[in-house]
Protein backbone atom coordinates (compact mmCIF):
# COMPACT_ATOMS: atom_id res chain seq x y z
CA UNK A 1 0.00 0.00 0.00
CA UNK A 2 1.57 3.47 -1.10
CA UNK A 3 1.93 5.47 1.97
CA UNK A 4 0.71 8.33 0.42
CA UNK A 5 -2.29 6.97 -0.61
CA UNK A 6 -5.36 8.87 0.97
CA UNK A 7 -6.69 4.94 1.84
CA UNK A 8 -3.58 4.31 3.83
CA UNK A 9 -3.34 5.14 7.66
CA UNK A 10 -0.46 3.91 8.90
CA UNK A 11 -0.73 5.04 12.18
CA UNK A 12 -3.97 5.56 13.78
CA UNK A 13 -5.15 5.34 16.90
CA UNK A 14 -3.84 7.30 19.52
CA UNK A 15 -1.25 5.26 21.76
CA UNK A 16 0.27 3.78 18.87
CA UNK A 17 0.69 7.53 17.64
CA UNK A 18 2.26 8.60 20.53
CA UNK A 19 4.11 5.45 20.82
CA UNK A 20 5.06 6.07 16.82
CA UNK A 21 6.41 9.68 17.95
CA UNK A 22 8.14 8.21 21.26
CA UNK A 23 9.77 4.96 18.77
CA UNK A 24 10.89 7.58 15.92
CA UNK A 25 12.51 10.22 18.14
CA UNK A 26 14.49 7.02 20.26
CA UNK A 27 15.62 5.57 16.70
CA UNK A 28 16.85 9.42 15.74
CA UNK A 29 18.42 9.72 18.74
CA UNK A 30 20.31 6.27 18.74
CA UNK A 31 21.49 6.57 14.99
CA UNK A 32 22.59 10.38 16.22
CA UNK A 33 24.32 8.95 19.11
CA UNK A 34 26.13 6.22 16.63
CA UNK A 35 27.16 8.86 13.98
CA UNK A 36 28.50 11.10 16.90
CA UNK A 37 30.68 7.53 18.03
CA UNK A 38 32.10 7.55 14.84
CA UNK A 39 32.55 11.33 14.16
CA UNK A 40 30.46 12.30 12.19
CA UNK A 41 29.14 15.95 13.17
CA UNK A 42 26.05 17.81 12.71
CA UNK A 43 23.80 14.74 11.65
CA UNK A 44 21.65 14.99 15.03
CA UNK A 45 19.68 17.83 14.21
CA UNK A 46 18.73 16.74 10.84
CA UNK A 47 17.68 13.10 11.50
CA UNK A 48 15.29 14.56 14.96
CA UNK A 49 13.83 16.62 11.94
CA UNK A 50 12.92 13.78 9.74
CA UNK A 51 11.79 11.83 13.10
CA UNK A 52 9.13 15.09 13.68
CA UNK A 53 8.37 14.77 9.96
CA UNK A 54 7.71 11.25 9.69
CA UNK A 55 5.54 11.45 13.02
CA UNK A 56 4.04 14.05 11.48
CA UNK A 57 3.42 12.73 8.46
CA UNK A 58 2.32 9.49 9.59
CA UNK A 59 0.68 10.24 13.20
CA UNK A 60 -1.12 13.65 13.51
CA UNK A 61 -0.82 16.64 15.43
CA UNK A 62 -0.61 15.59 19.03
CA UNK A 63 2.23 12.85 18.19
CA UNK A 64 4.20 15.13 16.23
CA UNK A 65 3.96 17.88 19.21
CA UNK A 66 5.48 15.46 21.22
CA UNK A 67 7.98 14.49 19.07
CA UNK A 68 9.47 17.65 18.79
CA UNK A 69 9.58 18.22 22.59
CA UNK A 70 11.04 14.72 22.58
CA UNK A 71 13.63 15.86 20.30
CA UNK A 72 13.84 19.11 21.61
CA UNK A 73 15.25 17.39 25.53
CA UNK A 74 16.90 14.76 23.55
CA UNK A 75 18.44 17.28 21.51
CA UNK A 76 19.56 19.74 24.25
CA UNK A 77 20.83 16.76 26.66
CA UNK A 78 22.96 14.57 24.30
CA UNK A 79 24.08 17.49 21.13
CA UNK A 80 24.05 20.67 22.65
CA UNK A 81 26.83 22.29 24.47
CA UNK A 82 27.05 21.87 27.58
CA UNK A 83 26.35 18.28 26.82
CA UNK A 84 24.35 15.90 29.23
CA UNK A 85 23.06 18.37 30.94
CA UNK A 86 19.54 20.69 29.59
CA UNK A 87 21.45 24.28 30.02
CA UNK A 88 22.04 25.73 26.95
CA UNK A 89 25.57 27.58 26.07
CA UNK A 90 24.81 31.12 24.34
CA UNK A 91 26.80 30.23 20.85
CA UNK A 92 24.58 27.09 20.33
CA UNK A 93 21.02 29.13 20.77
CA UNK A 94 20.07 30.27 18.14
CA UNK A 95 20.94 27.37 16.42
CA UNK A 96 18.69 25.25 18.41
CA UNK A 97 15.94 27.83 18.07
CA UNK A 98 16.28 27.48 14.36
CA UNK A 99 15.93 23.60 15.19
CA UNK A 100 12.44 24.06 17.27
CA UNK A 101 11.10 26.55 13.90
CA UNK A 102 12.18 23.76 11.33
CA UNK A 103 10.63 21.57 13.32
CA UNK A 104 6.99 23.01 14.27
CA UNK A 105 6.97 24.38 10.44
CA UNK A 106 7.59 20.79 9.41
CA UNK A 107 4.90 19.77 11.82
CA UNK A 108 2.09 22.47 11.19
CA UNK A 109 3.17 21.44 7.25
CA UNK A 110 2.06 17.64 7.84
CA UNK A 111 -0.77 19.01 10.00
CA UNK A 112 -2.10 21.14 7.13
CA UNK A 113 -1.57 18.49 4.70
CA UNK A 114 -3.52 16.27 6.99
CA UNK A 115 -6.51 18.44 7.47
CA UNK A 116 -6.22 18.65 3.47
CA UNK A 117 -6.81 14.83 3.58
CA UNK A 118 -9.34 14.30 6.00
CA UNK A 119 -11.10 16.66 3.72
CA UNK A 120 -10.46 14.82 0.97
CA UNK A 121 -11.59 11.45 2.54
CA UNK A 122 -14.35 13.36 3.83
CA UNK A 123 -15.22 14.71 -0.09
CA UNK A 124 -14.70 10.69 -1.04
CA UNK A 125 -17.04 9.64 1.97
CA UNK A 126 -19.62 12.15 0.37
CA UNK A 127 -19.05 11.13 -2.82
CA UNK A 128 -19.26 7.31 -2.07
CA UNK A 129 -22.33 7.80 -0.45
CA UNK A 130 -23.65 9.92 -3.07
CA UNK A 131 -22.62 6.56 -5.68
CA UNK A 132 -24.08 4.28 -3.19
CA UNK A 133 -27.72 6.59 -3.00
CA UNK A 134 -27.09 7.06 -6.76
CA UNK A 135 -27.55 3.33 -7.15
CA UNK A 136 -30.22 2.53 -4.69
CA UNK A 137 -32.21 5.25 -7.15
CA UNK A 138 -31.63 3.82 -9.98
CA UNK A 139 -32.44 0.17 -8.87
CA UNK A 140 -34.94 1.64 -8.19
CA UNK A 141 -36.44 3.14 -10.94
CA UNK A 142 -35.26 -0.13 -12.76
CA UNK A 143 -37.28 -1.67 -9.93
CA UNK A 144 -40.53 0.81 -11.37
CA UNK A 145 -39.67 -0.18 -14.63
CA UNK A 146 -39.80 -3.84 -14.24
CA UNK A 147 -42.87 -3.19 -12.98
CA UNK A 148 -44.13 -1.07 -15.65
CA UNK A 149 -43.33 -3.17 -17.87
CA UNK A 150 -45.27 -5.88 -16.18
CA UNK A 151 -48.25 -3.82 -15.95
CA UNK A 152 -47.73 -3.08 -19.51
CA UNK A 153 -48.47 -7.07 -20.08
CA UNK A 154 -50.58 -7.79 -17.87
CA UNK A 155 -52.72 -4.85 -19.51
CA UNK A 156 -52.08 -6.13 -22.76
CA UNK A 157 -53.56 -9.60 -21.71
CA UNK A 158 -56.39 -8.14 -20.20
CA UNK A 159 -56.53 -6.14 -23.60
CA UNK A 160 -56.57 -9.35 -25.39
CA UNK A 161 -59.15 -10.72 -22.74
CA UNK A 162 -61.44 -8.30 -23.53
CA UNK A 163 -61.01 -8.62 -27.23
CA UNK A 164 -61.34 -12.18 -27.17
CA UNK A 165 -64.89 -11.38 -24.79
CA UNK A 166 -66.06 -9.05 -27.37
CA UNK A 167 -65.26 -11.69 -30.01
CA UNK A 168 -67.37 -14.06 -28.37
CA UNK A 169 -70.37 -11.84 -27.61
CA UNK A 170 -69.76 -11.10 -31.35
CA UNK A 171 -69.94 -14.59 -32.39
CA UNK A 172 -72.13 -16.80 -29.97
CA UNK A 173 -74.83 -14.38 -28.32
CA UNK A 174 -75.90 -13.12 -31.86
CA UNK A 175 -76.82 -16.77 -33.25
CA UNK A 176 -79.42 -17.85 -29.56
CA UNK A 177 -80.89 -14.32 -30.48
CA UNK A 178 -81.40 -14.94 -34.17
CA UNK A 179 -82.84 -17.95 -33.12
CA UNK A 180 -85.56 -16.60 -30.88
CA UNK A 181 -86.42 -13.78 -34.04
CA UNK A 182 -86.43 -16.76 -36.11
CA UNK A 183 -88.34 -19.00 -34.73
CA UNK A 184 -90.59 -16.92 -33.14
CA UNK A 185 -91.80 -15.34 -36.59
CA UNK A 186 -91.85 -18.81 -38.14
CA UNK A 187 -94.09 -19.61 -35.07
CA UNK A 188 -96.60 -16.08 -35.95
CA UNK A 189 -96.52 -17.77 -39.96
CA UNK A 190 -97.62 -21.26 -38.58
CA UNK A 191 -100.19 -20.41 -36.14
CA UNK A 192 -101.01 -17.20 -37.36
CA UNK A 193 -104.83 -18.48 -37.64
CA UNK A 194 -105.16 -20.20 -34.87
CA UNK A 195 -103.96 -17.79 -32.36
CA UNK A 196 -105.97 -15.27 -30.53
CA UNK A 197 -104.62 -11.34 -31.06
CA UNK A 198 -103.27 -11.49 -27.09
CA UNK A 199 -101.00 -14.35 -27.94
CA UNK A 200 -100.29 -12.46 -31.64
CA UNK A 201 -99.20 -9.76 -29.46
CA UNK A 202 -96.77 -12.11 -27.02
CA UNK A 203 -95.17 -13.12 -30.16
CA UNK A 204 -94.51 -9.84 -31.78
CA UNK A 205 -92.88 -8.57 -28.07
CA UNK A 206 -90.68 -11.45 -27.83
CA UNK A 207 -89.87 -10.63 -31.36
CA UNK A 208 -89.17 -7.01 -30.53
CA UNK A 209 -87.27 -7.48 -27.26
CA UNK A 210 -84.74 -10.10 -29.34
CA UNK A 211 -84.41 -7.37 -31.91
CA UNK A 212 -83.88 -4.69 -29.49
CA UNK A 213 -80.91 -6.65 -27.62
CA UNK A 214 -79.34 -7.54 -31.04
CA UNK A 215 -79.35 -3.59 -31.78
CA UNK A 216 -78.16 -3.24 -27.82
CA UNK A 217 -75.44 -5.93 -28.71
CA UNK A 218 -74.14 -4.57 -31.70
CA UNK A 219 -73.86 -1.18 -30.46
CA UNK A 220 -72.06 -2.26 -27.78
CA UNK A 221 -69.55 -4.40 -29.94
CA UNK A 222 -69.05 -1.01 -32.14
CA UNK A 223 -68.57 1.10 -28.74
CA UNK A 224 -65.93 -1.24 -27.67
CA UNK A 225 -64.05 -1.08 -30.73
CA UNK A 226 -63.81 2.36 -30.70
CA UNK A 227 -61.71 2.02 -27.69
CA UNK A 228 -59.29 -1.20 -29.02
CA UNK A 229 -58.77 0.95 -32.96
CA UNK A 230 -56.16 2.61 -33.63
CA UNK A 231 -56.35 6.54 -33.97
CA UNK A 232 -54.58 7.22 -37.32
CA UNK A 233 -54.43 11.37 -36.93
CA UNK A 234 -54.27 13.77 -39.46
CA UNK A 235 -55.20 17.33 -39.91
CA UNK A 236 -58.80 17.30 -40.23
CA UNK A 237 -61.25 20.33 -41.73
CA UNK A 238 -63.98 20.03 -39.72
CA UNK A 239 -65.89 22.87 -41.98
CA UNK A 240 -65.28 20.26 -44.37
CA UNK A 241 -66.28 17.32 -42.44
CA UNK A 242 -69.60 19.03 -40.56
CA UNK A 243 -70.46 20.07 -44.40
CA UNK A 244 -70.08 16.28 -45.59
CA UNK A 245 -71.92 14.73 -43.08
CA UNK A 246 -74.96 17.31 -42.98
CA UNK A 247 -75.12 16.87 -46.56
CA UNK A 248 -75.64 12.98 -46.53
CA UNK A 249 -77.54 13.49 -43.25
CA UNK A 250 -79.51 16.28 -44.66
CA UNK A 251 -80.92 13.84 -47.67
CA UNK A 252 -82.85 11.87 -44.52
CA UNK A 253 -84.78 14.64 -43.85
CA UNK A 254 -86.72 15.20 -46.43
CA UNK A 255 -89.95 16.56 -45.84
CA UNK A 256 -88.60 18.58 -42.99
CA UNK A 257 -87.71 21.89 -42.55
CA UNK A 258 -84.87 22.35 -40.71
CA UNK A 259 -82.14 25.39 -41.10
CA UNK A 260 -79.17 24.80 -41.01
CA UNK A 261 -76.24 26.93 -39.86
CA UNK A 262 -72.62 26.31 -40.46
CA UNK A 263 -70.29 28.42 -39.21
CA UNK A 264 -66.05 28.80 -39.57
CA UNK A 265 -64.46 26.07 -38.23
CA UNK A 266 -61.08 25.48 -38.02
CA UNK A 267 -58.84 22.59 -39.14
CA UNK A 268 -57.83 20.17 -35.86
CA UNK A 269 -55.58 17.40 -35.66
CA UNK A 270 -57.15 14.09 -35.26
CA UNK A 271 -58.74 10.42 -36.72
CA UNK A 272 -61.06 12.07 -39.76
CA UNK A 273 -63.48 8.56 -39.53
CA UNK A 274 -63.87 8.69 -35.72
CA UNK A 275 -64.33 13.01 -35.98
CA UNK A 276 -66.94 11.98 -38.13
CA UNK A 277 -68.28 9.48 -36.11
CA UNK A 278 -68.73 12.31 -34.08
CA UNK A 279 -70.29 14.57 -35.96
CA UNK A 280 -72.79 12.17 -37.15
CA UNK A 281 -74.01 11.05 -33.39
CA UNK A 282 -74.27 14.85 -32.57
CA UNK A 283 -76.22 16.09 -36.11
CA UNK A 284 -78.27 12.50 -36.05
CA UNK A 285 -79.20 13.91 -32.22
CA UNK A 286 -79.80 17.16 -33.03
CA UNK A 287 -82.40 15.72 -35.99
CA UNK A 288 -84.06 13.20 -33.89
CA UNK A 289 -84.99 15.49 -31.48
CA UNK A 290 -86.11 18.69 -32.96
CA UNK A 291 -88.41 16.23 -35.22
CA UNK A 292 -91.63 17.46 -33.79
CA UNK A 293 -90.81 21.38 -34.14
CA UNK A 294 -92.13 22.36 -37.83
CA UNK A 295 -89.33 24.13 -38.49
CA UNK A 296 -86.06 23.00 -36.80
CA UNK A 297 -82.70 25.41 -35.87
CA UNK A 298 -79.20 23.03 -36.29
CA UNK A 299 -76.16 24.85 -35.73
CA UNK A 300 -72.52 23.99 -36.10
CA UNK A 301 -69.96 26.28 -34.98
CA UNK A 302 -66.95 27.01 -32.95
CA UNK A 303 -67.15 28.20 -29.92
CA UNK A 304 -63.35 29.43 -28.48
CA UNK A 305 -60.99 29.25 -30.97
CA UNK A 306 -58.29 30.69 -28.43
CA UNK A 307 -55.40 28.14 -26.47
CA UNK A 308 -54.52 24.71 -28.24
CA UNK A 309 -57.44 23.49 -28.62
CA UNK A 310 -60.57 24.03 -30.86
CA UNK A 311 -63.98 23.99 -28.90
CA UNK A 312 -66.94 22.45 -31.53
CA UNK A 313 -70.32 23.11 -30.55
CA UNK A 314 -73.72 21.25 -32.39
CA UNK A 315 -76.92 23.10 -30.99
CA UNK A 316 -80.63 22.68 -31.67
CA UNK A 317 -83.75 23.89 -30.67
CA UNK A 318 -85.54 20.53 -29.97
CA UNK A 319 -86.80 18.64 -26.57
CA UNK A 320 -83.80 19.52 -24.93
CA UNK A 321 -83.00 17.83 -21.56
CA UNK A 322 -82.94 19.05 -17.83
CA UNK A 323 -79.60 19.91 -16.59
CA UNK A 324 -80.03 18.49 -13.54
CA UNK A 325 -79.46 15.29 -15.44
CA UNK A 326 -76.66 16.21 -17.22
CA UNK A 327 -74.04 13.49 -15.88
CA UNK A 328 -75.64 10.75 -17.05
CA UNK A 329 -75.91 12.45 -20.75
CA UNK A 330 -72.66 10.51 -21.77
CA UNK A 331 -73.09 6.98 -20.09
CA UNK A 332 -73.68 3.82 -21.93
CA UNK A 333 -77.16 3.06 -22.62
CA UNK A 334 -77.93 6.05 -20.67
CA UNK A 335 -81.29 7.77 -21.86
CA UNK A 336 -82.98 10.81 -20.83
CA UNK A 337 -86.29 10.12 -23.17
CA UNK A 338 -88.52 7.53 -23.38
CA UNK A 339 -88.07 5.35 -26.03
CA UNK A 340 -91.48 6.10 -27.17
CA UNK A 341 -90.37 9.18 -27.81
CA UNK A 342 -86.92 8.85 -29.20
CA UNK A 343 -86.18 5.42 -30.50
CA UNK A 344 -82.22 4.54 -29.92
CA UNK A 345 -80.16 2.86 -27.68
CA UNK A 346 -78.54 5.22 -25.90
CA UNK A 347 -75.03 4.70 -27.28
CA UNK A 348 -74.45 7.86 -28.91
CA UNK A 349 -73.16 10.05 -26.80
CA UNK A 350 -71.17 7.90 -25.42
CA UNK A 351 -69.15 7.07 -28.79
CA UNK A 352 -68.49 10.85 -28.73
CA UNK A 353 -67.13 11.16 -25.02
CA UNK A 354 -64.84 7.64 -26.31
CA UNK A 355 -63.49 9.24 -29.06
CA UNK A 356 -63.04 12.79 -27.61
CA UNK A 357 -61.74 11.46 -24.49
CA UNK A 358 -59.27 9.49 -26.77
CA UNK A 359 -57.74 13.00 -28.43
CA UNK A 360 -57.45 14.13 -25.39
CA UNK A 361 -60.51 16.51 -25.40
CA UNK A 362 -63.12 16.96 -23.34
CA UNK A 363 -67.50 16.88 -24.03
CA UNK A 364 -70.25 18.48 -22.31
CA UNK A 365 -73.92 18.93 -22.77
CA UNK A 366 -75.96 22.30 -22.14
CA UNK A 367 -79.82 22.76 -22.44
CA UNK A 368 -83.02 22.95 -21.04
CA UNK A 369 -86.16 21.07 -21.05
CA UNK A 370 -88.22 21.88 -24.66
CA UNK A 371 -85.67 24.66 -25.10
CA UNK A 372 -83.40 22.41 -27.36
CA UNK A 373 -79.87 21.44 -26.07
CA UNK A 374 -75.98 22.60 -27.50
CA UNK A 375 -73.23 19.20 -27.19
CA UNK A 376 -69.70 20.99 -26.86
CA UNK A 377 -66.45 18.62 -28.00
CA UNK A 378 -63.03 19.94 -27.81
CA UNK A 379 -60.42 18.54 -29.83
CA UNK A 380 -56.32 19.31 -30.37
CA UNK A 381 -55.75 22.29 -33.09
CA UNK A 382 -53.44 21.97 -35.69
CA UNK A 383 -50.48 24.02 -35.53
CA UNK A 384 -50.53 27.43 -37.51
CA UNK A 385 -48.58 26.78 -40.42
CA UNK A 386 -50.23 23.55 -40.54
CA UNK A 387 -53.32 25.24 -40.89
CA UNK A 388 -52.09 27.43 -44.08
CA UNK A 389 -51.12 24.78 -45.91
CA UNK A 390 -54.70 22.68 -45.25
CA UNK A 391 -56.82 25.87 -46.09
CA UNK A 392 -54.81 26.05 -49.30
CA UNK A 393 -56.56 25.27 -51.98
CA UNK B 1 -79.41 -18.85 -66.13
CA UNK B 2 -79.49 -22.11 -68.13
CA UNK B 3 -81.95 -23.41 -65.85
CA UNK B 4 -80.16 -25.86 -63.74
CA UNK B 5 -79.51 -26.07 -60.27
CA UNK B 6 -75.93 -26.17 -58.62
CA UNK B 7 -75.41 -27.80 -55.68
CA UNK B 8 -75.12 -25.62 -52.24
CA UNK B 9 -72.92 -27.37 -49.40
CA UNK B 10 -73.74 -25.41 -46.28
CA UNK B 11 -70.98 -25.72 -43.52
CA UNK B 12 -72.65 -25.11 -39.90
CA UNK B 13 -72.77 -26.88 -36.36
CA UNK B 14 -75.92 -25.52 -35.09
CA UNK B 15 -78.84 -27.22 -36.44
CA UNK B 16 -81.44 -23.89 -35.59
CA UNK B 17 -79.32 -22.21 -38.04
CA UNK B 18 -79.27 -25.07 -40.47
CA UNK B 19 -83.26 -25.10 -40.01
CA UNK B 20 -83.74 -21.63 -40.74
CA UNK B 21 -81.51 -21.56 -43.87
CA UNK B 22 -82.65 -24.15 -45.15
CA UNK B 23 -86.11 -22.85 -44.53
CA UNK B 24 -84.80 -19.90 -45.98
CA UNK B 25 -83.90 -21.74 -48.99
CA UNK B 26 -87.03 -23.99 -49.49
CA UNK B 27 -88.86 -20.50 -50.54
CA UNK B 28 -87.20 -20.63 -53.28
CA UNK B 29 -87.23 -24.56 -54.05
CA UNK B 30 -83.26 -24.47 -53.40
CA UNK B 31 -83.22 -26.77 -50.18
CA UNK B 32 -83.22 -29.79 -52.24
CA UNK B 33 -79.72 -29.48 -53.56
CA UNK B 34 -78.29 -28.68 -50.56
CA UNK B 35 -75.85 -31.04 -48.23
CA UNK B 36 -74.95 -29.63 -44.75
CA UNK B 37 -71.95 -30.81 -42.89
CA UNK B 38 -72.02 -30.45 -39.39
CA UNK B 39 -68.04 -29.57 -38.64
CA UNK B 40 -64.95 -28.30 -40.66
CA UNK B 41 -63.90 -31.62 -40.84
CA UNK B 42 -66.98 -32.58 -42.62
CA UNK B 43 -66.52 -30.25 -44.89
CA UNK B 44 -63.16 -31.62 -45.78
CA UNK B 45 -64.39 -35.22 -45.82
CA UNK B 46 -67.55 -34.11 -48.21
CA UNK B 47 -64.69 -32.41 -50.62
CA UNK B 48 -62.22 -34.63 -50.67
CA UNK B 49 -64.76 -37.69 -51.27
CA UNK B 50 -63.63 -39.29 -47.72
CA UNK B 51 -65.63 -40.98 -44.87
CA UNK B 52 -69.32 -41.04 -45.45
CA UNK B 53 -68.73 -39.42 -48.63
CA UNK B 54 -66.48 -42.66 -50.16
CA UNK B 55 -69.68 -42.73 -53.18
CA UNK B 56 -70.63 -39.15 -54.15
CA UNK B 57 -69.47 -38.63 -57.62
CA UNK B 58 -66.37 -35.91 -57.07
CA UNK B 59 -68.11 -32.67 -58.62
CA UNK B 60 -67.66 -29.90 -56.49
CA UNK B 61 -70.34 -28.09 -54.82
CA UNK B 62 -71.57 -24.26 -57.06
CA UNK B 63 -70.91 -22.87 -53.59
CA UNK B 64 -70.17 -23.39 -50.13
CA UNK B 65 -71.73 -21.34 -47.28
CA UNK B 66 -69.36 -21.68 -44.52
CA UNK B 67 -69.35 -20.70 -40.84
CA UNK B 68 -66.57 -19.50 -39.55
CA UNK B 69 -66.61 -20.94 -35.79
CA UNK B 70 -66.76 -24.51 -36.09
CA UNK B 71 -66.38 -27.52 -34.17
CA UNK B 72 -62.90 -29.60 -35.22
CA UNK B 73 -61.63 -27.57 -37.74
CA UNK B 74 -62.78 -24.12 -37.94
CA UNK B 75 -64.21 -22.22 -40.95
CA UNK B 76 -60.85 -20.25 -42.07
CA UNK B 77 -58.65 -23.21 -41.59
CA UNK B 78 -60.82 -25.22 -44.41
CA UNK B 79 -61.15 -21.67 -46.27
CA UNK B 80 -57.54 -21.80 -46.41
CA UNK B 81 -56.99 -26.10 -47.52
CA UNK B 82 -59.28 -25.59 -49.82
CA UNK B 83 -57.69 -22.57 -51.74
CA UNK B 84 -54.34 -24.52 -51.27
CA UNK B 85 -55.70 -27.54 -53.21
CA UNK B 86 -55.72 -27.75 -56.90
CA UNK B 87 -58.76 -29.69 -57.44
CA UNK B 88 -61.19 -27.44 -54.99
CA UNK B 89 -59.57 -23.80 -55.02
CA UNK B 90 -62.19 -22.48 -57.82
CA UNK B 91 -65.47 -23.64 -55.49
CA UNK B 92 -66.88 -20.20 -54.71
CA UNK B 93 -66.98 -19.70 -50.67
CA UNK B 94 -69.31 -17.38 -48.99
CA UNK B 95 -68.73 -16.67 -45.16
CA UNK B 96 -71.64 -16.76 -43.79
CA UNK B 97 -71.50 -15.97 -40.04
CA UNK B 98 -72.38 -14.09 -36.92
CA UNK B 99 -68.79 -12.48 -37.08
CA UNK B 100 -68.99 -8.88 -37.20
CA UNK B 101 -65.15 -8.79 -36.44
CA UNK B 102 -63.07 -6.76 -38.90
CA UNK B 103 -60.21 -8.90 -38.19
CA UNK B 104 -62.53 -12.26 -39.29
CA UNK B 105 -63.00 -10.26 -42.14
CA UNK B 106 -59.97 -9.52 -43.38
CA UNK B 107 -58.67 -12.82 -42.40
CA UNK B 108 -61.51 -14.43 -44.82
CA UNK B 109 -60.68 -11.73 -47.99
CA UNK B 110 -56.85 -12.33 -47.93
CA UNK B 111 -57.93 -16.40 -47.50
CA UNK B 112 -59.52 -15.00 -51.00
CA UNK B 113 -63.15 -15.77 -49.68
CA UNK B 114 -65.53 -14.92 -52.72
CA UNK B 115 -68.35 -13.10 -50.38
CA UNK B 116 -68.49 -12.43 -46.42
CA UNK B 117 -72.18 -12.03 -44.74
CA UNK B 118 -72.74 -11.42 -41.37
CA UNK B 119 -76.33 -13.48 -40.78
CA UNK B 120 -78.62 -10.56 -39.52
CA UNK B 121 -80.77 -11.18 -36.37
CA UNK B 122 -83.53 -10.39 -38.02
CA UNK B 123 -85.53 -13.00 -39.53
CA UNK B 124 -86.45 -11.29 -42.68
CA UNK B 125 -83.27 -10.05 -43.34
CA UNK B 126 -81.83 -13.48 -42.38
CA UNK B 127 -84.19 -15.13 -44.85
CA UNK B 128 -83.42 -12.57 -47.96
CA UNK B 129 -79.77 -12.58 -47.41
CA UNK B 130 -79.76 -16.51 -47.50
CA UNK B 131 -82.17 -16.38 -50.63
CA UNK B 132 -80.28 -14.10 -52.30
CA UNK B 133 -77.32 -15.45 -51.56
CA UNK B 134 -78.91 -18.78 -52.46
CA UNK B 135 -80.04 -17.44 -56.17
CA UNK B 136 -77.43 -15.85 -56.91
CA UNK B 137 -74.58 -18.43 -56.22
CA UNK B 138 -76.71 -21.70 -57.24
CA UNK B 139 -78.64 -19.94 -60.35
CA UNK B 140 -77.53 -16.97 -61.67
CA UNK B 141 -73.93 -17.47 -61.19
CA UNK B 142 -71.96 -19.83 -63.74
CA UNK B 143 -69.67 -21.80 -61.05
CA UNK B 144 -66.36 -22.73 -62.16
CA UNK B 145 -66.09 -25.78 -64.88
CA UNK B 146 -66.52 -29.27 -62.83
CA UNK B 147 -69.32 -27.86 -60.55
CA UNK B 148 -72.08 -30.37 -59.78
CA UNK B 149 -75.25 -29.45 -61.75
CA UNK B 150 -78.88 -30.89 -61.75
Amino acid sequence: MAPWSLKSRPVSGRILGYGFSVACVAIALGLALVFQRYNFRDVELPLFDLAIALTAWYAGIGPSVLAVALSTVCANYFFVEPVYSFAISGRELPYFFLFIAWAVIVASFAAVRRRIEADLRQARDHLQLEVEQRKQREEEVRKLNRELAKRAVQLEVSNKELESFAYSVSHDLRAPLRHAVGYSELLQKQCASLVDEKAQRFIKTIVEAAKRMGNLIDDLLAFSRIGRAETKKTEVNLEQLAKEVVGEMGQETKGREIAWKIGALPVCYGDRSMLRLVMVNLVSNAMKFTRMRTRAEIEIGCADGSGDEVEVFVRDNGAGFDMEYANQLFGVFQRLHRAEEFEGTGIGLATVQRIIHRHGGKVRGEGAVDQGATFYFSVPKARETKVKAASAP
Amino acid sequence: MNGKLGRILIVEDDPRDVELTLTALEDYKLANEVVVARDGKEALDYLYCRAQFQTRSSDNPAVMLLDLKLPKVDGLEVLKQIRSDEHLKMIPVVVLTSSHEEKDMMRSYQLGVNAYVVKPVDFHDFVNAVKELGVFWAIINEPPPGSMKK
